[in-house]
């Protein structure tokens, strides 16, 4: 709300993961080759090995092409999409970690100094030089990692930073260590993986056999070291944030199936390749990255989706609002715009006031402000499906804008702003998903009843309370307790179920999980 | 509403240092980062010149090759070192800097599509110097077309973010960021302002190469580096007209300050417009001398002190169009001190060892 919002169709999120994920990708790479081309050159010259060092060579000239141009580039690009898509995130991560950045620069520099000299050194350079340039630039790539982990691991996992505010209980923070093991031991991965992409065009089928065995040493261990690691940096991840990737969240549980996919198809192709190493193809090792792209993407994209509400762990929501008040807080916390309205508190909003003809514009605004950080119209995450398929009425559409932080594993800000704005809002979407203008009965089962109503906050879980208490009630005092949501937790929506959709509700709960108690 | 000026409020963390720290290195590397950026944006345009003369001239395809093979360097060079003040810029002016960016959003996001594209097309033409072709000319051009480009975009975010008059028109009027600001006044002149700069300091960076070469090859040198000095010298002259037309186009607040108001303002750019003028004199001097060495680099130097003082100047001007919305001794500061230790003594250790790769590097491989 302080700063505009950048209003595209297909949505900001997929643009930063785009931007994000690929300059990952490289970037660890980057980290990985490091050592990959230092040991790999100092084993050539033990062994005399001197296809080894002509593909050496050819290989570092597609290091410095991918790592020092796309890498480099992309990683300013995270600058600037970041800015543009979470400028209130952007500012709070640069005024908490500027000085990590500054020492991270340094190393960016020595980094690029010592992979150019590296490249052009080839057969110019003494060999205990070259060698020499070869340390500075893994320790100054890896020193890049060491810092820049600190930082995204915080965005996950704040530590105690939201209450002290100091740079080390922000750095240090509880992810800190396995998410470096995670993403060095990749990085290590993906110096093999890459390899295999200039080691395939050699024609010679036993030095490219001896080479796609070399890379494969790299891929095969840290794929058996990873998931151990993972269980790590998943013992560190608060456990109702993680509920997300099992289930309670769409995204998360997606990637978290994929990435396993992913990583077992790559750790395959990689076995496989050692079998057949004398043919592996450019197409083979094409697709042995792309499914280490897809690892590596669903492990961002997980660390991402389990992260919402949050940008910034328990400190600010994704749509920049600030979760705690205080004095230096400009006005952006949850609490304040709740007293004091979201029209006198975002600054970039056309209108001031709400009046019966601009009521559905001021929604749209509303929901630029508040919702479009993650969702889109009709595109991303799109409202119109996400609600369309709900079929609800501009009343339910309304009621439950009041539990947003409460649904799919409260991985949504809380709605912050004052009765009548959550109206105008209400008004948008109902105008914008076609709603009906009064309820309309559900006609199906009680599954149907329980996809439209319940699921957007209950999880189909044995130990869910729905489940739970509609299975040990007795279906008389279940009846009567449905009627009024709001006496069995006063957060819940007063949705006015009918006779019909709670009786045929119950007896689909029932049925359900037989066999399973719930807890 | 529309005619509101609308400023994010600044951000609530206090200051990790003193405002003057990061002043300080912002200008600091700020002019490292431009003086880069000259090389290798100046060094694009004059390997073009240098590509079209060698089809009347063979000494030409020896120039056009030697700089095409620099110019990824350089260009490694200008981002490596334009992280730096990106960084400190949002430190100190974040709340307007992520706003302009915001608004010109598409042509900023841009950048990095021109940015990769400009830098694969400078490593393609780099490595195919052996088979010169009207292929790596098209690419070379179209490589430095996109930097053109990419300059101008910036000049519109740079020119946008010190007008915050600006910001809630033309939010409003496109909110999905297709904006740019070309009804600025200053727009052109500025941005004509940074392509005659480099355009300069590039054939500064062309003559070096003369330098470097004179003992082994005297001829070639002395054609190299009269190239580099007579494209400094028509470019700095016409930054004399250029350089006037923006100084003219500034709001009268900011000319006064040059104009005896400020101290610091009126003495930079009485020296930079003597200390340019000078460099000029020297150097056609230099040009018509048997040996002009000597000469060429005096006029390098003072061209360097001239590039510092704008770059000071630069400051200021933008201090004076922020100065009603931004108060920079209202900042809190809280240091962090500990990790502000290990950035500078990263910082110094960083600098000494770069220093000795690049003499070890060159002291090795002048032997080979």
């Amino acid at each position: 709300m302080n700063y505009p919002v950048w209003d595209i169709s297909m949505g900001t999120g997929m643009l930063m993961a785009l931007v994000a994920i690929i300059h990952v990708f490289v970037s660890h790479f980057a980290v990985g080759s490091g050592l990959f081309l230092l040991v790999s050159e100092k084993k050539a010259y033990k062994d005399n090995d001197t296809h080894l060092l002509e593909w050496l060579k050819m290989h570092s000239r597609f290091f410095i092409l991918i790592s020092v141009v796309y890498g480099a580039v992309s990683g300013v690009g995270i600058w600037f999409t970041i800015g543009l898509i979470s400028p209130s995130a952007t500012s709070m991560l640069i005024h908490t970690f500027v000085w990590a950045w500054a020492t991270e620069w340094v190393f960016f520099f020595l980094e690029i100094t010592s992979a150019l000299l590296y490249y052009y050194g080839w057969d110019k350079l003494t060999r205990q030089t070259h060698l020499w340039l070869g340390w500075i630039y893994f320790i100054s790539a890896f020193m890049s990692m060491v810092i820049i982990n600190g930082i995204v691991a915080f965005m996950l996992t704040a530590g105690d930073w939201p209450d002290t505010q100091n740079f080390w209980d922000g750095f240090l923070n509880p992810t800190y260590g396995p998410s470096l093991a995670i993403r060095f031991v990749f990085s290590l991965a993906l110096a093999g993986i890459y390899a295999f992409v200039t080691a395939s065009r050699i024609d010679d089928p036993d030095v490219k056999a001896k080479i796609i065995k070399w890379a494969n040493m790299w891929i095969i261990p840290a794929f058996i070291l990873l998931p151990f690691i993972a269980m790590w940096y998943i013992g560190n991840v608060p456990t109702a944030q993680w509920e997300s990737a099992l289930g309670a969240m769409p995204t998360a549980t997606f990637y978290a199936d994929l990435i396993m996919y992913a990583a077992i198809v790559t750790f395959v192709l990689a076995v496989l390749a050692w079998f057949m190493a004398r043919r592996v193809s450019f197409v083979y090792s094409m697709v042995l990255l792309l499914s280490a792209l897809a690892t590596m993407w669903s492990f961002e994209y997980i660390r991402e989706a389990i992260r919402k509400p949050y940008v910034i762990g328990r400190f600010m929501y994704a749509n920049g609002l600030l979760e705690s008040p205080s004095d230096t807080d400009g006005g952006f916390s949850v609490e304040k715009i709740d007293e004091k309205g979201i029209l006198n508190t975002a600054r970039w909003i056309k209108y001031d006031h709400i009046t019966e003809e601009n009521k559905v514009d001021v929604g749209r605004e509303i929901f630029r402000v508040e919702c479009q950080s993650c969702h889109t119209v009709d595109h991303y995450r799109g409202i119109k499906n996400i609600i369309g398929a709900k079929k609800w009425d501009r009343g339910t559409i309304y009621k439950m804008l009041d539990g947003l932080d409460l649904m799919r594993n409260a991985v949504m800000p809380p709605f912050s702003g004052k009765d009548e704005e959550r109206e105008a809002l209400a008004d948008w979407l109902a105008q914008v998903t076609s709603a009906p203008s009064q309820k309309q009965e559900v006609s199906g089962d009680g599954a149907q009843v329980y996809n439209t109503y319940c699921n957007s906050c209950h999880n189909y879980k044995p130990h869910d309370a729905l489940f739970r208490r509609l299975k040990s009630w007795n279906k008389e005092k279940t009846m009567a307790r449905l009627d009024s949501l709001p006496a069995l937790f006063n957060r819940m929506p007063d949705l006015e179920l009918s006779e019909k959709e709670r009786s045929t509700l119950i007896d689909w709960a029932k049925e359900q999980f037989n066999g399973e108690k719930g807890k | 509403m529309e005619s509101k000026i609308i400023i994010p409020a600044p951000d609530p963390l206090a200051l990790p240092a003193p405002y003057w720290l990061f002043l300080t290195l912002l200008v600091l590397t700020f002019l490292l980062h431009i003086i880069a950026m000259n090389f290798m944006f100046g060094s694009g345009i004059l390997a073009f010149i240098a590509y079209q003369k060698s089809k009347s001239e063979e000494v030409f395809g020896r120039i056009y090759e030697s700089i095409v093979k620099k110019i990824p360097t350089l260009m490694a060079a200008t981002i490596t070192l334009g992280v730096a003040p990106l960084l400190f810029l949002q430190v100190l002016y974040g709340q307007f800097f992520y706003t302009s960016s915001l608004i010109i959003a598409w042509p900023w996001f841009f950048v990095l599509i021109f940015l990769v594209l400009a830098y694969y097309g400078f490593y393609s033409v780099a490595f195919s110097t052996h088979k010169k072709s009207n292929l790596m000319g098209w690419i070379l051009i179209f490589s430095v077309v996109l930097v053109f480009v990419i300059g101008f975009i910036y000049s519109n975010n740079l020119t946008l973010m010190e007008t915050p008059q600006q910001y809630a028109v033309k939010y409003h009027e496109d909110p999905s960021g297709m904006n740019l600001n070309l009804e600025d006044p200053t727009l052109i002149p500025r941005f004509l302002h940074f392509l005659l700069a480099s355009l300069a300091v590039g054939g500064l960076f062309i003559g070096t190469i003369g330098l470097y070469n004179w003992e082994k090859d005297n001829a070639y040198a002395k054609t190299i580096l009269t190239f580099g000095g007579k494209w400094f010298n028509y470019s700095t002259m016409a930054q004399f007209i250029v350089g006037t037309w923006f100084m003219m186009s500034l709001p009268r607040e900011s000319i006064r300050l040059f104009m005896g108001r400020d101290l610091t303002g009126t003495l930079s750019l009485t020296i930079g417009v003597i200390g340019a003028a000078i460099a000029i004199i020297i150097m056609s001097k230099a040009l018509k001398s048997d040996d002009p060495r000597s000469g060429f680099k005096k006029a390098a130097w003072l061209t360097g002190l001239v590039v510092a003082l704008m770059t000071v100047i630069r400051e200021i001007v933008r201090e004076s169009y922020l100065k009603t919305f931004y108060i920079s001794h209202n900042f809190d500061v809280d240091t962090q001190w500990g990790i502000l230790i290990i950035f500078l003594v990263s910082f110094a250790g960083g600098v000494w060892l770069w220093i000795k790769m690049l003499r070890v590097y060159f002291k090795e491989t002048a032997t080979t």
